[in-house]
């Protein structure tokens, strides 16, 4: 009897994967659309990019692992659109592809495909990407087009541009909530996040304690420290990773008081992060390191559930 | 350094998240990889590496500065903070087997192995290069242990969840594990610094 | 009857089949330490080597002498005292090196292969055939510090040994000369290596047998 083994949580059918996949590129399409929109036809082609190359490694292992080929079930595009979505327009085109095969391969196959990884694909991809070339991740470049009335001059040619945690003083509220700023081509439009967001609450992908309790905490700790909390919640990838990459459900705690610890931690880290540390955004970081302490959370929460005897010395 | 409440706090962080021995450093790899299977294992070596190196960061430095240095003989920092070292933990392996017989029974041959462990050596020579008071030095060894411990307990726990993994054959055990070692790293260079 | 041991066969041993670092998987530290390019890699290996070489032959000229509960740390001390004397050849004839290396060339002390042949070997074998095992030892240390070398180098700064081979197009990828480069592809390298052995040992068992 072939017997499948594999930490929870479990997926069954390919086809569950697979709905469950679409939920969340639907979720993503207004994120993407508005990238695209805000950043012009080079913003599509890295997402082309990172989608392809990431299905493309999944295909290629499995094919030489001679195991069966599950690029169906969306994972693979999920996690390079998530991994596109990450990057700036202006990145050269090797950088995704590159960034989706370290993805793919070494955080997710190499430890035994879907729901093994322990830390975030993307996350994780992207982290070793910014910490390789630097200064390729990191131009960040005014959009090309800009949405409703602003003040923000779009820039058609590609201008370097510091993004709203570095100067946030620069942009209105308006402008950090539709996009109108330099950043990763999906955390400008915080507009669209939040009706993703929305969508995979209604349909059920995700719950709410992680986002929230995420936000919540870089609102309030931000506060706490001396700025503006709906500044703070609104620059840089806060909203993008406490919707998209803090609730991959693979790589956080299992039981919903792990989620409140989780997020509460994410958002600790990246206001850290952000004020003492070197990086100026600190959210991959936050959820990199938070999905290294998830195994723990897990072994201290599920005690009390199970009720565990205590062992005995 | 003088002592400050935030010249302590930001050496704790320094220590054990911003330079981690193992995630920065790689010092105390062997055991590391070796003891990193089980978290109550994996806790237990790291307390009592705590504790040696604690101990033995005190104890080379008495002997660098009160022994060494008047005779002119700083050259032989690395013979006898070894020597040390070996002592030490074999006090250190016979006050466990005394007292916490289920702790020595547990870490098995990894207990004396303590003494090969570069963290422990590393940190004493450490202390003498970065020009640290006895104060400060102890607070290294601790410190810089309790790094250890937090990265080993953090290896422990991944490695349990992926006990059922379906992970190739070849790269089972050392290989997945350095592998994994290495992706944590990525995540503790968002530790980079917090201390400047 | 055991197989009579050649210092040919010890010495190989060493370099292939029990590689301390890819088959024994010691000296874990150093070998992330000093693989940031590959003359660093060839400069811990040299020194490794000096020490293995002599804690091996001094060890195994000493082993119908030292006592049996004393031994860990009579070969500690003697191979504190060869690494204390390679420190010092180095600080004087290679300073650059000692620059790069830093504090890992007195760890060669705690560096497990050194300990363990000792151990393992010389306490038990004769001058000669310790000899050649630490020659063997530090000889595939030494080759597997330069591979792993060559490759971080190469993928973090386009060069090997130094020279520029990648020309100034190539963006090196900086994460391969910083520690979790080092962890992960230390990992990969092995794992690929484990996959060589056993479809070679396959190959062979489906052969001879």
């Amino acid at each position: 009897m072939n017997l499948r083994m594999s930490a929870g949580p479990h997926f069954v059918a390919r086809e569950s994967t697979q709905t469950l996949m679409l939920d969340v590129i639907i979720a993503l399409i207004p994120t993407a659309a508005a990238g695209v929109y805000l950043f012009g036809i080079r913003a599509a082609w890295v997402l082309a990019v990172a989608v392809i190359s990431a299905v493309l490694a999944e295909f290629i292992w499995q094919k030489l692992a001679k195991k069966p080929v599950r690029v169906g079930d969306l994972s693979a595009v999920v996690t390079g659109l998530i991994l596109g979505l990450n990057m700036p327009s202006e990145v050269p085109l090797w950088l995704p592809a590159i960034g989706s095969f370290i993805a793919i391969i070494l955080v997710k196959q190499l430890f035994g495909g879907i729901g093994h990884n322990f830390m975030n694909p993307a996350m994780l991809a992207r982290g070793i990407m910014l910490v390789s070339w630097p200064a390729q991740m990191t131009i960040y470049t005014l959009p090309v087009r800009v949405l409703g009335t602003t003040s923000v001059v779009p820039s058609p040619d590609a201008v370097s541009a510091a993004t709203a945690l570095i100067r946030p003083s620069a942009y209105s509220n308006y402008d950090l909530l539709i996009g109108n700023i330099p950043g990763t081509i999906g955390e400008v439009c915080k507009l669209a996040i939040i009706i993703g967001f929305l969508y995979m609450l209604f349909v059920g992908t995700i719950s709410w304690q992680i986002p929230v309790t995420f936000v919540g905490s870089v609102a309030l700790l931000s506060w706490l420290l001396g700025s503006d909390p709906l500044v703070a919640v609104l620059s840089g990838g806060v909203l993008f990773g406490a919707v998209f990459m803090a609730t991959d459900y693979v790589t956080n705690p299992m039981l919903k008081v792990g989620h409140l610890i989780f997020g509460i931690g994410c958002g600790v880290i990246v206001v850290v992060i952000r004020k003492f540390g070197s990086y100026p955004e600190g959210v991959t970081f936050a959820i990199l390191i938070m999905n290294t302490v998830t195994p723990l959370i897990d072994r201290w929460t599920s005690r009390r559930v199970y009720g565990t005897v205590k062992k005995h010395a | 350094m003088e002592f400050t409440l935030v010249n302590f706090l930001l050496f704790m962080v320094n220590c054990v998240l911003s330079n981690n021995f193992i995630f920065s450093r790689y010092l105390g790899c062997c055991p590391f990889l070796g003891v990193s299977g089980k978290v109550e294992t994996a806790a237990g070596m790291g307390v009592a590496v705590t504790f040696v190196m604690g101990l033995a960061s005190l104890m080379t430095y008495i002997v660098y500065h009160y022994v060494l240095v008047p005779l002119n003989l700083q050259y032989l920092d690395t013979i006898s903070f070894i020597l040390v070292i070996a002592a030490l933990v074999q006090f250190v392996e016979m006050f466990l087997k005394k007292s916490v017989p289920a702790l020595y029974s547990a870490l098995g041959i990894y207990l004396p192995l303590i003494t090969t462990n570069c963290a422990v050596l590393g940190v004493t020579l450490l202390n003498i290069s970065d020009q640290y008071n006895m104060f400060w030095s102890v607070l290294n060894g601790v410190f810089g242990a309790l790094g250890f411990l937090l990265a080993i307990v953090l290896m422990a726990g991944a490695r349990e969840r992926l006990e059922s993994s379906n992970i190739p054959e070849s790269f089972k055990g050392f290989p997945i594990s350095l592998v994994i070692a290495g992706l944590m790293s990525v995540a503790f260079l968002g530790f980079t610094g917090l201390v400047n | 009857m055991r197989k009579k041991q050649t210092m040919r066969g010890v010495f190989i041993n060493g370099v292939l089949n029990e590689n301390p670092t890819f088959r024994l998987v010691l000296g874990v530290c150093p070998t992330l330490a000093a693989t940031t390019t590959a003359t660093n890699g060839l400069g811990m290996g040299a020194a490794a080597t000096f020490v293995l070489l002599g804690s091996n032959i001094v060890i195994s000229l000493l082993r119908n002498f030292i006592p049996d509960k004393v031994r860990i740390p009579a070969y500690v001390v003697v191979i504190s005292t060869f690494v204390t004397v390679v420190q010092m050849l180095i600080q004087a004839f290679v300073p650059a090196l000692y620059e790069s290396l830093g504090i890992f060339i007195p760890l060669i002390v705690v560096n497990c292969i050194i300990l363990a042949r000792a151990e393992a070997f010389a306490g038990k074998n004769s001058v000669l055939l310790s000899a050649a095992d630490g020659l063997g030892m530090g000889a595939g240390f030494t080759l597997a510090l330069i591979l792993i070398g060559m490759v971080r180098e190469i993928i973090g700064n386009g060069s090997v040994f130094g020279i520029d081979i990648l020309g100034s197009s190539f963006q090196p990828m900086l994460i391969a000369i910083m520690a979790p480069g080092g962890f992960i592809l230390f990992g990969l390298i092995l794992g690929i290596v484990n996959s060589i052995v056993s479809k070679a040992g396959k190959r062979s068992a489906g052969k001879g047998a």
